[in-house]
C-alpha cells in the first residue's frame, strides 16, 4: 500500500517537472489559427508613445524594436513574450474585432506556473477587451502557485489588445 | 601527582586546544578585520581580483570559449550565453551559436532554432523562433545582401528585405559566415564586459572575514572561531585567576612553614 501511494506520488512529481516545455510551435498556431493559409507576417515599430504604453503595462521596455504580426479581415494574430519568474513565456493571441478570441501558452520555460496553459485558465480571456484605462474589462483569477506567471499573461493580453488597437488605426489611417 | 583539581586542569586543557584549534581561524578574522578597518588606505576597493581561480569561484569567469563573427565593422560574440555586440551585451541565449551576417537592413544571427534581428548600432529589434519552417540552423549565409540559412536537411532558405519570409533557394554564390578569433587586447575588454565591473578585493577580504568565501557554511566556521575567541577569553581568564590563586595560598604556605620552622 505504502509502495503504491510512494510511486503514486512519484508519478505525480515527475509529471509536474515535465509539465514545461513546447505545447505548440508559433507557427504552427499561426496556421491553425487561420486555418493553414495564414497570411504574410507584417510588422509594427512601436512609436516612443506606444512604447510607453507598453512600458506601463509590463513595468519594462518591450524586448525588441519590432514587433510580428499576422492581420486577416478583422482578426490579428500576435505571438509575444514575457517573462514570468525568469524565462520567458511564450503566448499566442488573436485578436478578433477588438476583443480576445484566443489565448494559447505556446512555449513554457520555467520550473514552476505551468498551469497557466490549461484552457480553465486561458478562457477567462474569452472575449476581454480594453478599457479606457488599457486594464482588462474582467477580472483574471489567479492560480495559487502560479501567480507570476498568471501575472504575465494578463500583461501580455493587454499588450495584445493594444498592439491590435494600434494596427487598426495605422490600417485605418 | 600534579596535585591538580580536575576542573582547573579541564579548563587549562581546553584553553590549550580550543586556542591550538582556532588559531588559523583568529589569524584569518584578524588580518582581514584589520584590512577592512583600512579599507580606504589599502585601496581594497580600487583594487580588482584578477586571479582565475577565484574569479572562477564566484562565477565571474566564462567556462566556454568566445565564438565570434564578423560584421562589417563590428563583431558579434557569443561567451557563456550572453550575446556581445563588440563588448556590448545585447541578449542571452541558450542555443548553439550558428553564426553571424550584415544584411541590407539588419544584422542577423543565427542560433539552433533561433534568429536574431539586430541594427547595425546593435539594439535588439527581434527573436525569431524558427519553429518547424525550418529548423535545426546549421549555418548562415548571405546573398544578395540577404540572409541565407542552411538548416540540417540540407535545405537553404533565404530572406527577403525586411526578413520577415523566406524562401527556398538553391546553394549557389552563398557567402557563408566564418568564425574570427579576438585578439588578446578585445578578448581582454570583453570579459571585462562579461565580468561587469569585475571584482574587488574589499569584496573578497570582506567575505573571507565573514567565511562566505567558504559557501554556505563558512559563516558557521567563522561563527565557532568568534566562538572560539569568546571561550579562550574565559578561560584565559580562569587559568589565569586559578594560578594565582594557587601561587598565592603556595607563598602563603611557605611563609607559615618557614615562620613555624624557625620556632622550633
Amino acid at each position: 500500500m505504502k509502495n503504491a501511494v510512494f510511486i503514486m506520488l512519484l508519478t505525480l512529481l515527475t509529471a509536474s517537472a515535465h509539465a514545461g516545455g513546447v505545447y505548440q510551435e508559433p507557427d504552427a498556431f499561426i496556421a491553425e489559427v487561420f486555418a493553414d493559409d495564414p497570411p504574410k507576417a507584417e510588422v509594427i515599430w512601436p512609436d516612443t508613445e506606444l512604447k510607453a504604453q507598453i512600458k506601463e503595462i509590463l513595468g519594462h521596455d518591450y524586448n525588441g524594436l519590432r514587433i510580428r504580426y499576422w492581420k486577416k479581415d478583422k482578426r490579428t494574430a500576435l505571438i509575444l513574450d514575457e517573462i514570468g519568474k525568469d524565462k520567458p513565456i511564450t503566448t499566442g493571441f488573436v485578436i478578433n474585432s477588438g476583443r480576445i478570441e484566443r489565448v494559447r501558452v505556446l512555449i513554457f520555460r520555467e520550473s514552476r506556473g505551468w498551469e497557466v496553459r490549461h484552457s480553465f485558465f486561458t478562457d477567462q480571456f474569452d472575449n476581454a477587451a480594453l478599457d479606457d484605462d488599457a486594464q482588462l474589462d474582467r477580472t483574471i483569477d489567479n492560480i495559487s502557485g502560479a501567480t507570476l506567471s498568471v501575472r504575465a499573461v494578463t500583461k501580455l493580453a493587454r499588450v495584445a489588445l493594444l498592439l491590435d488597437k494600434t494596427v487598426n488605426a495605422q490600417q485605418e489611417s | 601527582m600534579t596535585g591538580r583539581k580536575p576542573i582547573k586542569f579541564t579548563a587549562f586543557l581546553w584553553h590549550r586546544r580550543i586556542g591550538l584549534a582556532a588559531i588559523v581561524l583568529v589569524i584569518i578574522l584578524a588580518i582581514s578585520g584589520i584590512m577592512l578597518n583600512h579599507t580606504e588606505e589599502l585601496k581594497l576597493d580600487e583594487n580588482y581580483v584578477e586571479s582565475s581561480l577565484l574569479l572562477g569561484w564566484y562565477g565571474l569567469e566564462p567556462e566556454g570559449e568566445a565564438i565570434s563573427y564578423d560584421v562589417g565593422e563590428h563583431v558579434i560574440t557569443v561567451l557563456e550565453h550572453q550575446v556581445f555586440f563588440n563588448t556590448y551585451p545585447v541578449a542571452k541565449t541558450g542555443q548553439s551559436y550558428r553564426g553571424a551576417v550584415k544584411a541590407e537592413q539588419l544584422i542577423v544571427l543565427a542560433f539552433d532554432t533561433e534568429l536574431m534581428l539586430l541594427t547595425h548600432d546593435g539594439e535588439l529589434v527581434e527573436r525569431m523562433p524558427t519553429g518547424h519552417g525550418f529548423s535545426d540552423i546549421q549555418r548562415i549565409g548571405i546573398k544578395y545582401k540577404r540572409p541565407v540559412i542552411e538548416t540540417s536537411e540540407p535545405l537553404y532558405y533565404m530572406a527577403d528585405e525586411h526578413i520577415l519570409d523566406w524562401d527556398v533557394i538553391i546553394n549557389e554564390d552563398i557567402t557563408w559566415a566564418h568564425k574570427t578569433t579576438l585578439n588578446d587586447k578585445k578578448m581582454a575588454v570583453l570579459l571585462e564586459s562579461f565580468r561587469g565591473r569585475g571584482l574587488t578585493l574589499e569584496r573578497v577580504i570582506l567575505d573571507l572575514h565573514s567565511g562566505r568565501l567558504f559557501g554556505e557554511y563558512g559563516i558557521y566556521v567563522m561563527d565557532a572561531a568568534a566562538v572560539a575567541l569568546l571561550w579562550l577569553s574565559c578561560s584565559g581568564i580562569w587559568v589565569w585567576w586559578s594560578r594565582k590563586l594557587k601561587l598565592k595560598k603556595k607563598r602563603h604556605y611557605q611563609k607559615h612553614h618557614r615562620t613555624s620552622g624557625s620556632g622550633i
